[in-house]
């Protein structure tokens, strides 16, 4: 009952020091999420960072679907190249076929345009091509070496190279009309 | 006739050499020709388990390319199975495929550059922390005092007159004759109510 407070009251001036420690902690953790995420803000999702942009395409010698004589890398030189990893069994691949179809129509003479086929089989992919058309040559990878090569980690892939033989871009998502004239600007220069 | 036999027997290695590496691109030259022994039987076997272990499968959820059921996975085996066969050693297998697939097909990032604050951030972490602790057990607790500065039961206010009500307070509701506590009255019991008395108790 007699008991006085003690005194020793904690005044804002000692205080102080902690309170900005605190807040100075707190800062450096926003600064650091902001920097973060101002970094990456321009950056489009579908946008998948392969070490292979920038970089010569992998060599392959793939045979076609249907055909006997394998279709070479070094064959494609002096035309860009658009290649596209796909499977009979993967939806995604099915909705970028119209995109990839009428492109491969309407820019053959400038363009090869070649799918690799993914974990799959020649008798389903002749199929697939029966009914939805094929303007273009599919070629198959059995040992899936070409997409282990090209980093591929899903379908449907697709990589832009140049002329020259260098990926210039990687699509990791179904191509539309926009998507693909995009990526083509890359390599039609 | 020995040199025909010759070219045939360099014809049948590199028809050999072909035929292993597959159709497509020749390792040799992304990575440079094989620098270590070509390996077989159980030897290989156990290397391959031990590469493909260190190897993430592209298409999986962190699993390695030794434990994952998928097909890329196991042709991502097989195909280490043939480099190793051939001779290419640990280091230039995982540059072979980090060149597709980046750094991320490592499981175990080389310490270099950004990576080294995956192994020290953990550490730092920990000696943040110990830190933290020994600030926290070494601060002076102001608002807790001292028990010796704590009032004795009979301590009383300096002012005679809110000394002689406490007083009054006590002996009403604890009892106590003249309000002073049995322990005070026991040592000395001819002592007078002292106002100051027992604030030091």
């Amino acid at each position: 009952l007699a008991a006085t407070a003690p005194s020793s009251p904690a005044t804002p001036a000692a205080r102080a020091p902690v309170n900005r420690r605190v807040l100075l902690l707190g800062l450096v953790v926003v600064a650091s999420l902001l920097a973060v995420l101002l970094l990456n803000l321009g950056r489009d999702p579908h946008t998948i960072r392969s070490p292979l942009v920038g970089r010569p395409a992998p060599a392959f010698a793939l045979v076609p679907v249907g055909g006997s004589a394998p279709v070479t890398s070094d064959g494609l030189r002096g035309r860009p190249v658009v290649l596209n990893f796909w499977a009979t069994w993967c939806a995604p691949c099915l909705e970028e076929h119209e995109t990839l179809q009428r492109t491969a129509s309407a820019l053959g003479r400038d363009v090869h345009f070649l799918g690799v086929v993914y974990e799959d089989e020649a008798d389903r992919v002749k199929a697939f091509q029966q009914r939805y058309g094929a303007s273009y040559p599919s070629l198959l990878d059995p040992e899936g070496k070409a997409a282990i090569a090209y980093g591929v980690a899903g379908v449907p892939e697709t990589y832009f190279i140049d002329a020259a033989g260098v990926i210039q871009a990687k699509y990791g998502y179904p191509l539309n009309a926009e998507t693909m004239a995009e990526n083509l600007r890359k390599i039609r220069r | 006739m020995k040199r025909m036999a010759g070219a045939v027997v360099v014809m049948a290695a590199l028809a050999a050499g072909a035929a292993a590496q597959g159709p497509g691109e020749d390792p040799a030259q992304v990575v440079g020709p094989p620098r270590g022994p070509r390996l077989e039987g159980a030897a290989l076997d156990a290397r391959v388990k031990e590469v493909a272990g260190l190897l993430r499968c592209p298409v999986c959820q962190g699993l390695s390319v030794a434990d994952s059921p998928s097909t890329m996975a196991s042709n991502m085996r097989a195909q280490v199975k043939e480099l190793l066969a051939a001779g290419y050693d640990h280091d230039q297998i995982l540059a072979y495929y980090e060149r597709s697939y980046g750094e991320f097909v490592r499981l175990k990032p080389p310490l270099r550059g950004v990576n080294w604050l995956v192994w020290l951030a953990p550490l730092a972490g920990l000696l943040l922390g110990a830190a933290v602790i020994a600030w926290a057990l070494r601060a002076p607790r102001a608002a807790v005092a001292d028990v010796a500065d704590l009032p004795g039961p009979d301590a009383l206010p300096a002012d005679p007159s809110l000394a002689r009500y406490v007083l009054r307070v006590r002996e009403r509701a604890y009892g106590w004759p003249d309000g002073i506590s049995p322990a005070r009255a026991a040592a000395s019991p001819t002592a007078p109510a002292d106002p100051a008395a027992g604030n030091r108790a």
